[in-house]
């Protein structure tokens, strides 16, 4: 298996009829990724070759757009769906963000639900900041003790967006709501906080796989919700290697500022410097040449 | 019943997923409780289209879109309007002796009602109350302390000042502005301690309000500001130099931190700075750093340093250079530049004797530039 290989899944299934993702379109177009992300023959043993059962399983999603714009519960249970198919036990698994009004903005119901998944905001009383600030590079923060004290592995479930400021949001800033300080990092467009925060080590040390929601795409004035430049893209990005993942979305969110006539990140001086950055401190493929894009189409 | 427990069995009923996965997806939930949050609009800033705002209260010129915030982090864009989430919502409340701000010229002997509320606009890596200045509001304790009541506690307690400090005061803008209305009404002062980082609009409205200001000068290159302090030199000394020409008290502290900005050559140049642009009059304090945040690393200043700078300065003519966070220094003394009597003696925050009359020194009259009473 190729670690910059990246999938691009798609599916005219994605929406139901009233324009709400369908459940059954993302759980295929998930199963899906998994098994060309990974090579194997199904999807379970896709996740299987991915998690072991006695690892504990965040899925860090980005509830911060309320309903019209965030990684929602169709899609985040449905990967916590295929994580028990693939052998990890609900109980094991956490799919959390920093505060439950935002997940309960979002659709989520904070608590734990069937088969012991776990909803949690960080400020749920039985969990916070950890209290040691951690040192690393220009980062200085402390980290939810979701991720550091109920996860040995990560996924960050990002949603694909535009971002006014670091250009692109995706699945390595989606870590930025892992710390109690995300203001701090919005400097500089994000960089180089974007791959200083992920080298961190409670994520680096936990990151597994990155899932990048890209059912609607925000791809110009994010990362607020706009639906005059809100695509319904119908997809998801998935792969091992956060950079590729990240800069494979970015070429979406290119892609269709193009078709709308808008100009590039780069000419607006809003390109994703950060990405060179991780990848010059060697988290991953920031060239595109180097990144195998797997594209496929669910029906 | 631990919450966890309530809420397990608060979850729903799900979705049908098909493809033969379980279905999980909960109800929806009921909305959130209120967050402990002020929201009361924010001054200085602009409405931009598409929902987006700039922030005009400090340099940084946060242009945001809904649902964020900025550097500070207790400013919110809600909807296209831009809200502070700390309006009365005190993290620290103190009765300080006004020498721990410190302020030297200001009111010796007195205390100072001291205040905070979360947030800051910069993110120095000495800060030594990073605990609330680079928190979200809602991450830390707080209370609620209207500007009335903050006014009315201070006198209360009888304190002729109310010192907005701890955190960046900028960043309560609104709350420090109210406060020093009440308080002026109950014939208490306002002093601020600040890093500096405020734009010129907000800083004349505040010197109309406050009756002193001590800025942090935290070093003098712009290379050391944006590696160890994440702003700019050019606003600090812009702010200081509008301070000075104010009605306002002004003193200046200098953190000195061993190989960082300990250079004795641009420790002059700043005292030539400062004698120049801020007048030779103006209190300058050369405090110890002591390791911690991001700087743990460093050892304490020595105090031979602190010795060395205060040297530097004077003989660039400045006549009031203390020496900070040592307790017991005979530099913590204000010494009459006239004829070298200590006219205010001192051990650490602790006023041992006073010999002014009305402002000028009891031996030889020299007067003593500063607010005595």
């Amino acid at each position: 298996m190729a670690v910059s290989r990246v999938v691009v899944v798609r599916s005219p299934r994605a929406w139901t009829a009233a324009g709400a993702p369908d459940p059954a379109g993302v759980a295929a177009m998930l199963g899906r990724g998994f098994v060309r992300l990974t090579g194997r023959a199904d999807p379970a043993a896709a996740v299987a070759s991915l998690f072991s059962p006695a690892d504990r399983v965040g899925i860090k999603v980005n509830a911060i757009g309320g309903k019209a714009l965030s990684t929602g519960p169709e899609v985040a249970l449905t990967v916590a769906a295929w994580l028990l198919q693939g052998g990890v036990p609900g109980a094991n698994i956490v799919v959390w963000d920093r505060t439950s009004r935002e997940l309960r903005d979002a659709g989520y119901a904070v608590g734990e639900g069937k088969y012991g998944i776990r909803v949690l905001g960080t400020d749920d009383p039985d969990q916070g900041y950890g209290p040691d600030l951690v040192a690393h590079l220009g980062v200085g923060s402390l980290f939810s003790r979701i991720l550091t004290g109920e996860c040995t592995a990560s996924i960050s479930l990002a949603l694909l967006k535009d971002h006014g400021l670091a250009g692109l949001t995706a699945g390595m800033k989606n870590y930025f709501g892992a710390v109690h300080n995300p203001n701090k990092y919005h400097d500089g467009g994000c960089d180089p906080h974007v791959a200083e925060v992920f080298d961190a080590p409670p994520v680096k040390s936990r990151h597994r796989l990155t899932v990048l929601d890209a059912l609607t795409v925000q791809y110009h004035k994010g990362p607020s919700f706009h639906a005059r430049w809100a695509a319904k893209y119908g997809g998801f990005v998935l792969g091992l290697d956060p950079v590729a993942v990240d800069s494979v979305g970015w070429s979406i969110v290119e892609g269709l500022r193009a078709e709308a006539g808008l100009p590039s990140l780069e000419a607006e001086g809003r390109a994703p410097r950060y990405l060179a950055t991780a990848a010059r401190m060697g988290l991953g493929t920031a060239d595109p040449a180097a990144i195998e894009r797997v594209e496929e189409t669910v029906t | 019943m631990r919450r966890r427990a309530f809420l397990r069995g608060a979850a729903g009923t799900g979705l049908a997923l098909g493809a033969g996965l379980p279905s999980l997806c909960a109800r929806l939930a009921a909305a959130a409780p209120a967050a402990r949050l002020s929201r009361v609009e924010a001054r200085h800033y602009v409405k931009l289209p598409d929902r987006e705002i700039e922030c005009r209260l400090c340099p940084r010129h946060c242009r945001l879109g809904d649902k964020e915030r900025g550097y500070c982090g207790v400013r919110e864009n809600i909807g296209g309007t831009y809200y502070t989430l700390v309006y009365g919502r005190v993290c620290s409340l103190n009765v300080d002796p006004i020498e721990k701000k410190p302020f030297f010229h200001f009111l010796p002997g007195t205390t100072a009602l001291s205040l905070a509320t979360a947030g800051c606009n910069v993110n120095c890596k000495f800060c030594q109350n990073w605990e609330i200045s680079q928190a979200r509001p809602e991450q830390i304790e707080s209370i609620d302390l209207p500007p009335a009541a903050a006014a009315a506690r201070a006198a209360a307690a009888g304190c002729p000042s109310i010192a907005y400090t701890y955190s960046e005061p900028t960043v309560f803008f609104e709350y420090m502005a109210d406060t020093a209305i009440a308080a002026r009404r109950r014939g208490v002062r306002s002093v601020v301690v600040t890093g500096g980082h405020i734009d010129p609009e907000p800083l004349a409205e505040l010197l109309e309000l406050v009756d002193a200001v001590k800025v942090d000068l935290k070093g003098f290159t712009q290379d050391f500001y944006a590696s160890f302090v994440r702003g700019d030199l050019e606003p600090v000394l812009r702010t200081i130099r509008t301070v000075a020409k104010s009605k306002a008290w002004l003193e200046i502290v200098y953190l000195v931190i061993p190989t960082l900005n300990d250079r004795m050559d641009k420790v002059r140049e700043m005292a030539r700075w400062v004698r120049d642009e801020a007048g030779p009059g103006v209190p300058l304090h050369f405090s110890r750093f002591q390791p911690m945040y991001l700087l743990r690393n460093l050892p304490p200043t020595p105090v031979s340093t602190l010795e060395e700078a205060r040297r530097t300065a004077l003989a660039e003519g400045l006549k009031h250079v203390y020496v900070g966070n040592v307790p017991g220094h005979e530099a913590e003394d204000t010494l009459c530049p006239g004829c070298g009597a200590a006219v205010i003696a001192r051990t650490g925050y602790r006023i041992d004797a006073v010999r002014l009359k009305k402002g000028t020194c009891e031996r030889c009259g020299t007067a003593i530039p500063g607010v005595w009473t």
